[in-house]
């Protein structure tokens, strides 16, 4: 096949509504065909690697149930007894939900929260507001 | 005397190159209308961030032209260069019957420069990077089924491009026209510079005001094809995807569309790249910059360009009306069958498919998906379908760019 398009093949002003008719249908039928194949194809594809994924991840999860259990580990841990830690000193004026957001955001950068202990919670005598230096931590970042 | 001979002179070169003798009535109403749009787009918020530089492009390629003027060379004699005070060094000679003459190169418009990146189909695919960064194929992932809504929606890009070819548009013409349909705004630059680039200017302007006023178009279109009860259907909540299937799934379609249909791979491989960025969470940098700074300044480019293409000369015409029409149709035939096989999905799963969110496959992220949330809480407040409409939304995407790639296959 030459490499010359549709209009170069029959030029334009040359088509009758007859021609013009059958090159609609032609666009129409591979356009609707092509489409919906590809589209076809893709959920079939999507579930294939998420049925597989899902096993996968299904088949580890279960492994490690399993393995706990050979090891006499509780698959359900008892409420463990609470832990008496000292509270934290607060200064004068800081509410407690400060407090709690702040134990929150300490806790979530650790693997287990139970390495985290506040001791004191006080007010930053810094000039530049924790947005600012949060913004400075976040451009002075090394690559 | 001579003074003044002289500043009369100046005033009068001055008034010859002003716009109050090179524009024609052409050129001021199309300033009319790019100033309706500004309006739409400041006052009503219609796509504000694609309207206002369209719109402020229109307006300065009416007012100066020569802002897209391509470069060219004119041919100079000596005494002609004396006199234009044109230095002859460094310039070709070239001679013609007898007579040498200096090619003096002139520079093109500033927007005739920026505009390369459209004509070369550079700038859409760009956007769709960004585009890929922020968006989440997490509601497709769990329910695949979604992509035949997307797949639906785009029949009314093939249906259209029968309107154009019978109204007498040439086939490429019809495709480009016809993908007005997909409501996708870059995926309609990108066929249409590759189809029928003239038609540029008319074409990115339907789609995009199409775009803005789906809030208006879709509602009654998806109110008449659906009753009362399958709109007020809820739907069951999706199954969590998990991060290994969100990294696959860009890999996977890039392999999948680039091979079958090579043509839609520069808009699919992008949109791919850019979901990669955020899913893969390694780059976030570069994702950030994908879909902030870079995403901005190529709207930026691209909307002033694509608007600066419609001078009153280019987009003045009986075939402009027609475009805009057919793009209307197109838009409404993308609707309507997406609605029709969400009917269809909701009488083959036992009416657990709320047929509203078919619309959403007509691209338009997140605005469609907004629209099937919005009509199907009028009819149930409680319910959400949002999610769920995202899943063809998005969908949406992949299928007016695996319909681009077949218009250019087919009529390319």
């Amino acid at each position: 096949m030459s490499n010359l398009s549709f209009t170069e093949i029959f030029p334009v002003a040359e088509l009758t509504m007859a021609q013009r008719g059958i090159e609609a249908l032609k666009v129409i039928l591979t356009g609707f065909v092509v489409v919906f194949a590809v589209l076809f194809f893709l959920i079939l594809i999507i579930k294939i690697y998420s049925a597989i994924i899902v096993k996968l991840q299904d088949a580890a999860f279960n492994k490690k149930k399993k393995k706990l259990k050979d090891n006499g580990e509780a698959l359900i841990k008892k409420p463990s007894k609470p832990v008496s830690t000292p509270a934290p000193v607060v200064q004068d004026g800081i509410p407690e939900e400060v407090i709690a957001v702040i134990s929150a955001a300490v806790a979530s950068m650790y693997d287990s929260p139970q390495k985290a202990r506040i001791k004191s919670v006080k007010r930053s005598a810094s000039g530049r507001s924790a947005w600012a230096n949060a913004g400075i931590a976040d451009n002075t970042r090394p690559f | 005397m001579e003074i003044l001979n002289g500043f009369v002179e100046a005033i009068q070169g001055i008034f010859q190159s002003s716009g109050l003798v090179s524009l024609n009535w052409q050129n001021y109403i199309m300033i009319g209308v790019s100033i309706v749009l500004l309006y739409l787009a400041i006052k009503k918020q219609y796509e504000p961030l694609l309207l206002l530089p369209i719109a402020f492009g229109m307006l300065l390629v009416n007012l100066y032209p020569e802002i897209m003027a391509a470069p060219s060379t004119e041919l100079l004699t000596a005494q002609q260069c004396a006199e234009h005070g044109v230095a002859t060094a460094g310039h070709a000679v070239r001679i013609i019957d007898g007579i040498e003459y200096y090619e003096n190169p002139t520079y093109g418009g500033l927007l005739y420069y920026l505009y390369q990146g459209v004509k070369l189909g550079i700038y859409p695919p760009l956007i769709f990077l960004g585009i890929g960064c922020m968006t989440d194929f997490g509601p497709l992932i769990a329910n695949p089924k979604s992509l035949i809504l997307g797949a639906a929606a785009q029949i009314g890009i093939f249906v259209t491009f029968t309107g154009a070819i019978t109204l007498g548009f040439t086939p490429a013409e019809s495709g480009a026209i016809g993908i007005i349909g997909g409501a996708d705004g870059p995926t309609a630059i990108y066929v249409t510079t590759k189809l029928a680039p003239h038609l540029l200017g008319s074409i990115a302007i339907a789609a995009y005001s199409y775009m803005a006023l789906v809030p208006i178009i879709q509602p009654p279109i998806m109110k008449a094809l659906t009753t009362k009860k399958e709109r007020a259907v809820v739907m069951e909540q999706l199954r969590p995807v998990s991060k290994l299937e969100k990294i696959m799934f860009p890999v996977i379609v890039v392999i999948l569309i680039a091979i079958l249909l090579p043509d839609a791979a520069p808009l699919v491989g992008m949109l791919m790249l850019g979901n990669l960025f955020k899913e893969s969470g390694v780059v976030e940098r570069i994702s950030k910059t994908a879909q902030n700074e870079l995403m901005n300044i190529i709207t930026i480019f691209l909307g002033t360009t694509v608007g600066a293409t419609a001078s009153g000369q280019n987009f003045l015409r009986l075939e402009t009306i027609e475009i805009i029409a057919l793009g209307l149709v197109a838009f409404a035939m993308g609707t309507a069958f997406g609605v029709l096989f969400g009917k269809l999905m909701y009488k083959f799963s036992g009416g657990k498919v709320n047929p509203l969110i078919g619309s959403a496959g007509v691209s338009a992220v997140p605005m469609a998906a907004r629209v099937s949330q919005r009509v199907g809480q009028q009819e149930n407040p409680g319910n959400f379908l949002l999610m769920h409409a995202m899943g063809p939304n998005v969908a949406g995407v992949i299928g007016s760019a695996v319909a681009a790639g077949v218009l250019l296959n087919v009529v390319g």
